[in-house]
């Protein structure tokens, strides 16, 4: 069976810009993989390139088996698209946007769009010009579940949709999971990629820096050890492996990657109260990433600005 | 104020391209008009048979108004340049004051401006004011280019502020239909709408001496009344002025009192679903660009009703050698007869239909620039299709453009009486078509390699090859630089011939480039603005 997104040494520059550097990508069918990285990492660009959109400067990219240069008419028979920003017909209302879609795909499960309207409590007789953002991220969003593709393509999905909306948006994917559809989930909200996506691809300045199960991401990443002392923390020498961080006046926080017991052979002379071991969530993976490989990329707060990453790629 | 500063610059700017291209054109048009005049009639033997053959001449004056004096180089440069001019200033001051205003809104950037600490009264003004700026580039432009070609100073002013006057109220009208429409494009088409009815008014009055009046009550005929080198009434300078105070006027208490983002047409945010035309990208582009169609056809439809009235103002009688030669130098061939001077009018479709292929090129582009392609190009919809499928539907629309052109005029001219085939009126129509076609071409293959250049290369291209065609051979060029314009290789029919071989060689290229450009559309990235 065709894997749903391969990619072959992939890469993209515009002028100067590398906006991405030989990614190589296989995303089986029924899975559900996250994209994730910093604004102006490569993701819309990764995206262009497999939906056809822009040519690639190297590789390739095969939806299904079908190259996406090639022939991107019949990989697009099995594709649905949510772009970052939607970009729809202005005069068009939204029933008649389902409408002027589902011609141009030759059929949607009308049903089922109905019940997403329901869901997403959409307004379909209001014209796309006068909806706001996440409004019109629902009608993007309702006519590709509603086409039933094997693979859906979403750029940031959630972004400009509430949080009532966003239950609803995890509900329908989940629903498209069970369905047996592929998703490809580009997003920086890390909570929703933790709790759709079976495998999680980290992109860095046009590189994928990490990829793999949340469960391998973290077995490969440091282990967070917190530390809190019966007064001030004292200062640890320095150990290989570990890094330190202050989380407070009583309270050291502790990265391991690698063996523990040099951490807790320093710690046994210290005035140690608690202490608390426990795996890195995705944000660490994730932070810990911009940290060190990407570029002189500094470590981003959580709850990124979600604005604007459309428009990075290019 | 650094805020208004800031608007009125940038409001400037964002008019650089628009504002260039025309400072340049009008530049030419003046400098042209000088020295061509002084080259094609040197002596004033000649400069006295032009003026005898022209003073009365209704079919020249449909373009360029009544001439006062033609026996001297200001007066004729005022006349053909001012003429001419004016409707090009009054269709800048409408795009310059939307674009400024209702275009600045429709975007959503008007929101964020006027979140910043300033009235919307200094916000109104330092758009506006930037748009100013430009007529006043405008200005400055054609002066440079008449005192180029040897004319007084003094006089030359006055002459380019007449004609930049038209300009002026124009903005007023568009900064009153930003208030006015919802959107950007109805604020055009409203504002195309007024410049018609400002340019038939002075057709008719000045091709029919009993309604002469009417020119007092449109600012082109305002332009023509300040007879600028031939007796100036520096008077009639306040007609403009006071209806561009109106305009301006109206459109700033409008603008203080209404909702940011809404017109005072408000268009109704919700409908019932119209299904029809919406089976594919070439219905749905049929279906949005209707107004612009309607527009299109009612423009060309109206002046093919006033040439068809018009044919018959020549006469054999009184017709003389002279005029016949004098006509051919300006691009005219024997309009003695209403099939003659249909010919000669016919000129204006061939151009104003390759304009309107252009149009349909930029529209396809706009959808482009605005990512709407991206949401279509990730559908199973091919590029080829698409960009194929707006092609045909421009080529189709601009032959019943110019079919109706050749029906309406033909309609006309026999309710006047004046006999003219109809055969013969419809093998006019079709000859607009070669043009039309290779122009399409061309700016179908802007648009695949250039494609942030398309509007620029297609109207610049389209623009430039005609008034080369006019007026280039006043300046004694050879003759194989005029032959690079495809107008020069348009027979006048029905006055002259149908050109078969140019007909097809044009055709032939409109082919090439059109698949040329299918071919390469296929092979880039979508850009889009």
């Amino acid at each position: 069976m065709d894997a749903a997104i391969r990619t072959q040494g992939l890469g993209k520059r515009y002028g100067e810009t590398v906006a991405l550097n030989s990614l190589d990508l296989e995303i089986a069918p029924g899975e559900v993989y996250g994209y994730l990285g910093p604004n102006g990492a490569g993701k819309t660009t990764t995206i262009r390139l497999l939906l056809g959109l822009h040519r690639p400067s190297a590789g390739s990219a095969q939806l299904f088996g079908i190259d996406a240069a090639g022939d991107p008419v019949a990989a697009h028979r099995r594709v649905a698209y949510v772009a970052g920003e939607p970009f729809l017909w202005p005069a068009l209302t939204s029933a008649e946007t389902f409408e002027y879609l589902a011609r141009l795909r030759g059929g949607a499960d009308v049903a089922y769009r109905e019940e997403l309207v329901r869901r997403f409590k959409l307004d379909v007789d209001k014209k796309v010009r006068a909806l706001s953002k996440g409004n019109r991220q629902k009608v993007q969003l309702i006519a590709a579940l509603a086409s039933r593709a094997e693979l859906l393509i979403l750029d940031e999905p959630t972004a400009g949709l509430d949080p009532l909306m966003e239950v609803a948006f995890r509900e329908s994917v989940g629903e498209a999971k069970e369905r047996g559809q592929t998703v490809f989930l580009s997003s920086h909200i890390l909570s929703e990629v933790e709790a759709l996506c079976d495998r999680v691809g980290i992109l860095s300045g046009g590189r994928l820096v990490d990829e793999g199960t949340l469960e391998q991401l973290r077995h490969l990443s440091a282990h967070v050890v917190d530390v809190t002392f019966d007064g001030p923390a004292p200062r640890l020498p320095e150990l290989a492996g570990v890094r330190v961080r202050r989380a407070g006046e009583n309270a050291l926080r502790c990265e391991v990657s690698g063996a523990i017991r040099p951490l807790l052979a320093a710690l046994a002379e210290q005035p140690v109260v608690a202490l608390s071991s426990r795996e890195p969530s995705l944000e660490e993976i994730f932070l810990h990433h911009y940290d060190s490989g990407g570029e002189g990329e500094k470590a981003l707060p959580l709850n990124l600005p979600r604005v604007g990453d459309g428009g990075g790629g290019r | 104020m650094a805020a208004a500063r800031a608007i009125a610059r940038r409001s400037f700017a964002d008019g650089r391209a628009r504002n260039l291209s025309f400072a340049l054109f009008f530049a030419v048009m003046a400098l042209i008009q000088a020295v061509g005049y002084e080259h094609s009639y040197p002596t004033v033997k000649e400069r006295l048979q032009f003026a005898a053959s022209f003073g009365d001449n209704k079919a020249i004056r449909l373009f360029y108004g009544v001439p006062h004096d033609l026996v001297h180089i200001g007066g004729y440069v005022a006349w053909r340049s001012g003429g001419t001019l004016a409707i090009f200033v009054a269709v800048w001051g409408v795009f310059a004051a939307v674009r400024a205003r209702r275009a600045e809104e429709d975007s959503g950037r008007q929101e964020l401006i006027l979140a910043a600490p300033l009235s919307r009264r200094t916000a109104f003004r330092a758009a506006l004011l930037g748009v100013l700026g430009g007529a006043a580039l405008l200005w400055l432009a054609t002066w440079l280019g008449l005192l180029a070609g040897k004319l007084a100073a003094g006089p030359s002013a006055y002459l380019a502020l007449a004609i930049v006057s038209v300009g002026l109220v124009f903005v007023g009208v568009g900064a009153l239909v930003s208030e006015l429409a919802p959107t950007r494009r109805l604020a055009l088409g409203l504002g195309m709408i007024v410049f018609a009815v400002a340019l038939a008014l002075r057709i008719v009055a000045d091709t029919s001496g009993a309604l002469e009046w009417l020119r007092w009550a449109s600012p082109l005929g305002w332009a023509e009344e300040m007879r600028p080198f031939t007796g100036a009434r520096p008077a009639v300078l306040l007609l403009p002025a006071a209806a561009t105070a109106g305009l301006l006027y109206a459109a700033a208490r409008i603008s203080l009192r209404r909702d940011v983002g809404t017109g005072v047409f408000s268009s109704g945010d919700r409908a019932a679903p119209r299904l029809r035309l919406l089976g594919g990208p070439t219905r749905l582009a049929l279906r949005s660009e209707r107004g612009t169609l309607a527009g299109w056809f009612a423009g060309i439809g109206l002046y093919a009703i006033v040439i068809g009235l018009l044919a018959d103002t020549f006469s054999t009688a009184n017709i003389s050698q002279t005029l016949r030669e004098q006509l051919h130098k300006l691009g005219g061939a024997t309009i003695v007869t209403p099939t003659g001077a249909l010919g000669f009018y016919f000129l204006i479709f061939t151009f104003a239909i390759s304009l309107f292929a252009c149009a349909q090129v930029s529209a396809a582009r706009h959808e482009e620039a605005e990512s709407r392609l991206e949401t279509l190009f990730a559908l199973p919809v091919s590029r080829r299709g698409w960009l194929g499928g707006r092609l045909a539907l421009a080529a189709a629309t601009a032959l019943v453009l110019a079919m109706a052109a050749a029906l309406l005029a033909w309609a006309s001219a026999e309710s006047q009486g004046s006999h003219v085939d109809l055969a013969a009126m419809l093998e006019a129509g079709l000859n607009c078509m070669p043009s039309a076609l290779l122009f399409l071409g061309v700016s179908a293959l802007a648009l695949a390699l250039v494609p942030r250049a398309t509007a620029l290369v297609a109207y610049g291209l389209v623009s430039v090859l005609f008034c080369w065609y006019l007026f280039g051979a006043l300046l004694g060029v050879p003759q194989w630089t005029l032959d690079l314009s495809p107008f020069q290789h348009v027979a006048l029919v029905p006055a002259q011939p149908f050109k078969l071989a140019e007909a097809l060689v044009m055709l032939g290229l409109a082919a090439l480039a059109i698949v040329a450009s299918l071919w390469a559309f296929e092979r880039r990235d979508v850009l889009g603005a």
